[in-house]
């Protein structure tokens, strides 16, 4: 569904994305993290056609960036909410319903069937008097005014609260079992986890590692291997009446086993614990890798 | 361009505020408008009786003195029995006059003194032998003074011979032998001294009789022939302002309204949606153009009460066209530019004193001859006065601004893209993008340079201005290569500065041939546009411009085939090698860009001085 090969932006002398290559297949969710500056926002920009790449190619469900026929296939939320604050949110919803040749019957139906499952209420207020997560619930409308088969989210659960922000974040997994095909970035790495199928880290402007999440803590992330044993051995922890060592490969695992037969004991349990995607994403932020 | 979207945003820009202002305020707001549109053109050329009725006079019908005071609105008119310094200031008993002794009373009969001068003036022109009514007559006209600096230093010391000149009743309409009112031939610089005081007031300054007109023309009483002014175009100024007043306020809202496209990122939606930006642009352009224009129609309608001439308001309209879109495609140009709204206050303003000074100096001078028809308000000027205007000058007069307007909104639709909008970029680096959006290829590149003719002849004009008083201070040898200076300058840039942004945009393939190719366009372009500006000129209005007429005034007739050749030739090839130059500099980085640009403009200077010395100018 979405095309992105040998990305480049840059701004004046700055490069701002550098060969990001990735691609996203219909219905999946494709997360993006990254620290500040590492170039998520530009991508995402730069695949709802904002901005012009200065190399590289972007198709959206076969259309090339910036196109119109792939902007009426496209809805895009941006971190901020832009809204123009003396209108309402139906007029505001309506306006851009007829930019997307929305007919008027489907467009009054859809804002008012998203503006109900948004639960929003006081839709003749002017935007201005609303709340910030109010203004975000009808950003989030926005963007799917044209029914779109993309969905480009630019921290859509940016500097909300946390009620608010679940209920973002809940919706946009509700659009992802609708079959919408998402590309979000977000700051916070847990709603990444909760919700994304594959998963791109950019740094510096290049995607540094991407894939599922396992694929991505095996790859980058470290297993620990957690032996309990019914005698105490060298640098051992007494837990619940065992003794818990902790090596990091599975021949250690095996040398654990031979030092507690030899002291006259056993192994009883052996557990893993893999790195999460935040340590996964500092040690590749940290250490600039490259894929 | 898709007209429903475009159309569909310009009702949202209209409505959008909608939500602010309740149904009573519109309604009360735009009666208001409409009864000001109404009265403020009335009350501009009939003026405002302040004074009516303030002088009480008893008097009765069969008094001599009764239709001088009944025609005049200073005095109200009472019954003679009733109380002379209570209710009445002034009592007629048969050809007697009792004034109360109030200061009142003693202004009523000086007023009475000019009511009657008036009254009998008007029952003079009613005469049929005019001849005997008006013996004497005295046409005064008024001549240009040819050589300033002379009449200056003579002025100085000796009598002023400036009114000298040819006493020429014959120019312009004016004729107080027909008893007519002269107001609208105000400006012609013809003044009749036989038609007595209603000559109108902007005639009457002349001879320093005193009014608005006379003020302003800063004339005086003594009324002797050394201190006779021309006539000051009073009905001129009061019309150019009319129409250029509108716009000023109109560029304030429309200015703000595309700045705050800018702030807070709101108008990046858009830029999502599918249209494109000149949908947008168009869009939220439309209602204020449609507001100038509207009131334009309603000042002009107005003015002409009761007896309007479809036609006639059609001309204003169409003349006013081309300068308010003027004023919006610089008031947009100045928003894109802009980085706060206190920069908008400063471009607003610029643009306020630049394009008013330019709209409405010129119209108020309308007979200055047909340097005045550089301004479209000049055409909306003549009109109402009745005088007749051909297609070329109309031509003459809105071509140029419509062009350059659209040159201006093409420039600022080329920044109208979110990494411009919502960026601090600076300003020279938006400069190069807004350039870079229009040039994709060597055809577009010689477009460009073409489109951006009317810029370089203003901005080459508005150099030899400020340079002209060198020529006052010193000798023709030095201040005529400084102006050539400012000329190579000016129109290097031109030819080159787009090439160098398409350049940092990456728009035109690397090498040697590219770039002179690129090059060689722009210079075909330059040239071909400025061959163009002038045969258009010397078509447009052959007889009146002072280029056609020094042109045809050589006495020489056509030149000869193989100097004609040579003078297509030479600038052309000029300008296609200084542009390929510059383009070939460009090509490479910001330094070989300067330094080639350099080279050009010398050799460009080179060329120009050595055609000015073989002319004999210097």
């Amino acid at each position: 569904m979405i095309e992105v090969r040998d990305l480049r932006k840059e701004y004046g002398g700055f490069t701002a994305v550098e060969g990001s290559t990735f691609s996203v297949d219909a219905g999946e969710v494709y997360g993006i993290i990254g620290p500040n500056g590492a170039g998520k926002t530009t991508t995402l920009k730069m695949l709802a056609g904002l901005l012009e790449p200065t190399a590289g190619d972007v198709s959206v469900a076969g259309h090339d960036a910036g196109t119109n026929e792939m902007r009426r296939r496209l809805g895009f939320l941006p971190e901020e909410s832009p809204l123009y604050e003396e209108m309402t949110p139906l007029s505001y919803l309506g306006f851009f319903a007829d930019l997307y040749d929305v007919d008027d019957g489907v467009a009054d139906r859809r804002i008012h069937d998203t503006l109900d499952e948004l639960d929003l209420e006081h839709r003749e207020r002017q935007l201005g008097d609303m709340s910030k997560g109010m203004k975000r619930k009808v950003a989030i409308a926005r963007s799917l005014i044209n029914d779109p088969d993309v969905l480009v989210y630019d921290e859509p659960a940016s500097g909300l609260d946390p009620l608010t922000t679940n209920y973002v974040i809940d919706f946009t997994s509700s659009l992802a079992e609708q079959g919408k095909t998402i590309v979000f970035s977000a700051h916070n790495l847990y709603h990444v986890e909760s919700i994304c199928d594959r998963i791109a880290i950019m740094n510096e402007g290049r995607v540094v590692a991407q894939g599922p999440l396992e694929d991505l803590q095996a790859k980058h992330g470290e297993t620990e291997y957690h032996v309990f044993t019914t005698v105490e051995l060298p640098g051992s922890v007494q837990e619940n009446g065992r003794y818990r060592t902790v090596v990091d490969s599975m021949d250690g695992v095996e040398g654990v086993r031979t030092d507690a037969q030899n002291a006259e004991g056993s192994v009883v349990d052996i557990r893993t614990e893999e790195s999460s995607l935040e340590e996964v994403f500092l040690d590749l932020a940290e250490s600039g890798a490259k894929t | 361009m898709n007209p429903r979207k475009l159309l569909r945003i310009a009702r949202w820009e209209i409505t959008k505020n909608a939500g602010g202002v309740d149904r009573r305020t519109v309604v009360v707001g735009a009666l208001a408008l409409l009864a000001v549109g109404v009265a403020a053109p009335y009350a501009a050329t009939s003026g405002v009786t302040v004074d009516s009725g303030i002088y009480r006079a008893g008097v009765t019908n069969s008094s001599d003195y009764y239709p001088v005071v009944a025609e005049d609105p200073t005095f109200a008119v009472r019954e003679p029995s009733a109380a002379l310094g209570q209710d009445i200031d002034l009592r007629f008993d048969g050809l007697a006059i009792d004034g109360a002794p109030t200061s009142k009373a003693a202004a009523a009969q000086t007023e009475l003194r000019s009511s009657v001068r008036a009254y009998n003036n008007r029952q003079m022109r009613q005469e049929e032998n005019q001849s005997a009514a008006f013996p004497v007559q005295v046409s005064l006209g008024y001549a240009e003074r040819t050589q300033v600096r002379e009449v200056i230093s003579t002025s100085a010391g000796q009598d002023s011979t400036g009114g000298e000149g040819s006493a020429n009743g014959t120019q312009g309409g004016g004729n107080g032998t027909d008893g007519e009112p002269t107001a609208r031939n105000g400006t012609d610089g013809t003044v009749s001294g036989g038609g007595g005081e209603n000559i109108g007031d902007a005639a009457s300054s002349a001879g320093g009789v005193g009014g608005i007109a006379g003020r302003l023309a800063g004339g005086n009483a003594s009324g002797t022939p050394a201190d006779i002014s021309p006539p000051f175009p009073f009905q001129s100024l009061v019309l150019a302002f009319l129409f250029v007043l509108p716009l000023n306020f109109i560029i304030q809202a429309y200015g703000s309204t595309m700045l705050s496209e800018r702030l807070k990122r709101r108008g990046e939606l858009l830029l999502v949606a599918p249209v494109s930006r000149f949908d947008i642009i168009g869009g939220k352009t439309l209602p204020y153009l449609s507001a100038a224009v509207g009131i334009a129609a309603v000042i002009a309608a107005a003015l002409e009460l009761p007896a309007v001439d479809p036609v006639s308001v059609g001309i204003s309209v169409l003349a006013v066209t081309p300068i308010a879109l003027l004023f919006l495609g610089a008031t947009f140009v100045g928003a894109m530019f802009a980085r706060s709204f206190k920069e908008l206050t400063f471009v607003t303003v610029t643009v306020t004193v630049s394009l008013t000074t330019y709209a409405f100096v010129p119209a108020i001078f309308t007979d200055a001859g047909a340097i005045a028809l550089i301004s479209p308000l000049t055409i909306i000027v003549r009109n109402l006065q009745g005088q007749a205007i051909g297609l070329g000058e109309i031509a003459f007069s809105l071509v140029p601004p419509l062009l350059t307007a659209g040159v201006l909104f093409t420039l600022g639709a080329g920044i109208y893209r979110e990494e411009d909008m919502f960026t601090q970029r600076s300003i020279p680096l938006k400069t190069l993008d807004a350039l870079a959006a229009r040039v994709r290829g060597k055809w577009t590149v010689g477009l460009t340079t073409a489109l951006l003719i009317p810029f370089v002849l203003v901005a080459e004009l508005l150099g030899v201005a400020v340079l002209y008083m060198l020529t006052l201070v010193f000798p023709i040898e030095i201040s005529v290569p400084m102006v050539l200076v400012v000329v190579v300058v000016i129109e290097e840039a031109a030819k080159s500065l787009h090439v160098y942004a398409g350049y940092t945009h990456r728009r035109f393939g690397s090498g040697l041939r590219p770039a002179l190719v690129i090059g060689t366009f722009s210079g075909l372009g330059f040239f071909l546009a400025e061959k163009l500006s002038l045969i258009i000129q010397l078509v447009g209005l052959p007889q009146q411009l002072p280029s056609s007429q020094a042109l045809f005034a050589t006495g020489t007739g056509l030149p000869t085939i193989p100097l004609a050749i040579g003078l297509l030739l030479a600038p052309l090839a000029l300008h296609v090698v200084t542009a390929a130059i510059s383009a070939v500099g460009a090509s490479r980085n910001k330094r070989a860009y300067a330094t080639a640009l350099v080279v050009a403009m010398a050799i460009h200077f080179v060329y120009n001085y050595a055609v000015v010395s073989i002319s004999g100018l210097i």
